[in-house]
């Protein structure tokens, strides 16, 4: 984890990077069990990435979905087929959209402070002086961020998804004027459960939420100690994040299409 | 200690805000909001041909949704779908000479199963078996009796041409193949509309190793599949003289409207409308009738 030789070029800073970021993958796993006695620190920051970030995922979702129904309803007006916009909303948001714009903007806004909290911490010693003082930074600072951001991910991108759904029904029944029945029931007949839903929002989202946790709290807690450091480390999370989010997207819905 | 507590709470409304959504998603916006609740009773029919009838389809009569389709399975040693239908207990006043029929929802929808009330006094009871059944009817049979099959002009070494004048071409562009027996054998030269006699005069330019075609064929606008192009079919006539470079195809039928015609199919599926269908007689050609 410390920092590479210069010289080493760039395929090789590259996988150990990747290499440093699994051992510490581990190592956060690890520290779970001992992160449980500072339940309230994780507590705390669920309500920081999570409850924080509705706003902004609610008002996104909101959008997506609206200007999903705008794009359906005028390509599929072509073929007289308007009535599958809930449908194809719907699908669009539930396997894509949903999951990964979530990912892209929960990276943006709960990653890059989670990289910069941890990163000052190690910039001004706070975490050397935890571990003189025996408290274990990877219970007490990294554990608890960590699973914060996982079971904050698919809860968000859930809301994220229903609040898509409306925006799609709000300019695809009330402006646009599709039957509101058929909008609903063409959308039920279509969309499948495990398909959809399970294995669209539940699993992908998961996924992200590990990745873009597990990326933050890495450049976080491996910044170099300097104001540069932690302003680059920033920079970091949200460029890998944001290529892991969607090089992994297209992996998982390979696995389970 | 009132700080922890703001923040335990938002995170716990968070946290429900989060399932809640999960639970509308999975319960509201999925095909588990068809699957019905209710106590029911399953009632057989089988079918000849079950389309893309898929499990959990739903069934109707009148059009409200009564029921699912249980499970779908090929009856042991016979050519037939044995198809099991989950009927709510509320409609247990399904006479047992109801027929049971596959329709498809709009163009291109799912496929569900339709009962049409009998007369019989009798009521279909847990187990029973729909005797009557109309099995899937598949589009594509019923298209391919009137639009050929598609694909592109040859390559035009040497061509003749002939003249053709159409009421309707419909969406017939310059170019658009001329087919005969589903084969291409020219191309759409021209498509202009004749000032003084008001219909359209298509120029088909017609390869000349096809100089076999009887002088009294017939020419027709069709569409090939549901969406695709519209090209010019040629159906050969019994006269012992040739086109040649120049004639005219006196017989000839317009363009389809596409949406009348499968207006009539898919809204009057059933035999017993036929008749209305038979009477405005669009779908056959007039000359038949009178």
């Amino acid at each position: 984890m410390s920092a590479q030789p210069a010289r080493d070029n760039i395929v090789i800073r590259s996988l150990s990077q990747i290499g440093d970021c699994a051992l510490f993958l581990l190592q956060i796993l690890a520290a779970v069990p001992r992160s449980l006695k500072h339940v309230r620190e994780t507590v705390r920051q669920l309500w920081f990435v999570g409850a924080m970030s509705l706003i902004i995922i609610m008002v996104c979702g909101l959008f997506v979905g609206m200007v999903l129904g705008l794009q359906l309803y005028d390509v599929l007006s072509i073929f007289g087929g308007t009535s599958a916009t809930g449908t194809v909303v719907a699908i669009a948001i539930y396997r894509e959209l949903g999951p990964v714009v979530t990912a892209l903007l929960f990276a943006g806004r709960a990653g890059t402070s989670v990289t910069a909290e941890i990163g000052l911490m190690r910039a001004t010693d706070q975490i050397a002086a935890m571990e003189m003082m025996a408290v274990d930074p990877m219970a007490y600072v990294v554990a608890p961020r960590f699973l914060a951001g996982v079971i904050a991910m698919p809860l968000l991108c859930c809301v994220f998804c229903a609040l898509g759904i409306f925006g799609g029904h709000l300019v695809g029944v009330s402006w646009l004027g599709i039957d509101n029945g058929t909008f609903w029931s063409n959308m039920t007949a279509t969309v499948d459960l495990v398909k959809d839903v399970i294995n669209g929002v539940l699993w992908k989202s998961v996924a992200f939420g590990v990745v873009v946790s597990l990326i933050a709290v890495f450049q976080g807690y491996t910044t170099p100690p300097t104001s540069e450091g932690v302003a680059y480390a920033t920079t970091r999370t949200v460029v890998a994040s944001s290529i892991a989010i969607l090089a992994l997207d297209f992996v998982l819905t390979a696995f389970l299409m | 200690m009132s700080q922890r507590q703001s923040y335990a709470v938002g995170t716990g409304l968070f946290i429900v805000l989060g399932f809640a959504a999960l639970g509308y998603l999975a319960t509201q916006t999925t095909s588990v909001a068809n699957t019905s609740r209710g106590p029911s009773y399953t009632v057989e029919a089988h079918f000849a041909n079950i389309g893309q009838l898929k499990e959990r389809a739903p069934v109707k009569v009148a059009g409200v949704r009564i029921g699912q389709v249980q499970s779908i399975v090929l009856d042991p040693g016979k050519e037939t779908a044995d198809v099991k239908l989950a009927i709510d207990k509320r409609y247990d006043k399904i006479p047992d000479d109801s027929v049971a029929t596959i329709f498809t929802s709009g163009l291109l929808g799912d496929q569900y199963v339709g009962i049409q009330y009998g007369s019989s006094a009798k009521t279909m009871a847990d187990g029973g078996t729909l005797a009557l059944t109309r099995p899937a009817q598949q589009l594509e049979e019923m298209l391919g009796k009137f639009f050929g099959a598609g694909g592109a002009a040859d390559n035009l070494s040497g061509s003749y041409t002939v003249k053709a004048r159409f009421t309707n071409v419909g969406a017939l562009s310059i170019g658009a193949p001329v087919k005969m027996a589903g084969v291409a054998i020219g191309s759409v030269q021209s498509v202009k509309a004749d000032p003084v006699k008001l219909d359209a005069e298509v120029m088909l330019a017609i390869d000349k190793k096809y100089s076999q075609i009887p002088d009294d064929s017939a020419a027709a606008v069709f569409t090939s599949g549901l969406i695709g192009t519209q090209y010019v079919a040629i159906q050969p006539g019994g006269s012992p003289d040739m086109l040649k470079n120049g004639d005219e195809l006196v017989l000839t039928q317009s363009a389809l409207q596409l949406e009348d015609l499968i207006g009539k199919f898919l809204v009057n599926g059933s035999p017993s409308d036929k008749k209305p269908a038979d009477n405005s007689g669009s779908t056959t050609p007039p000359a038949g009738k009178h």
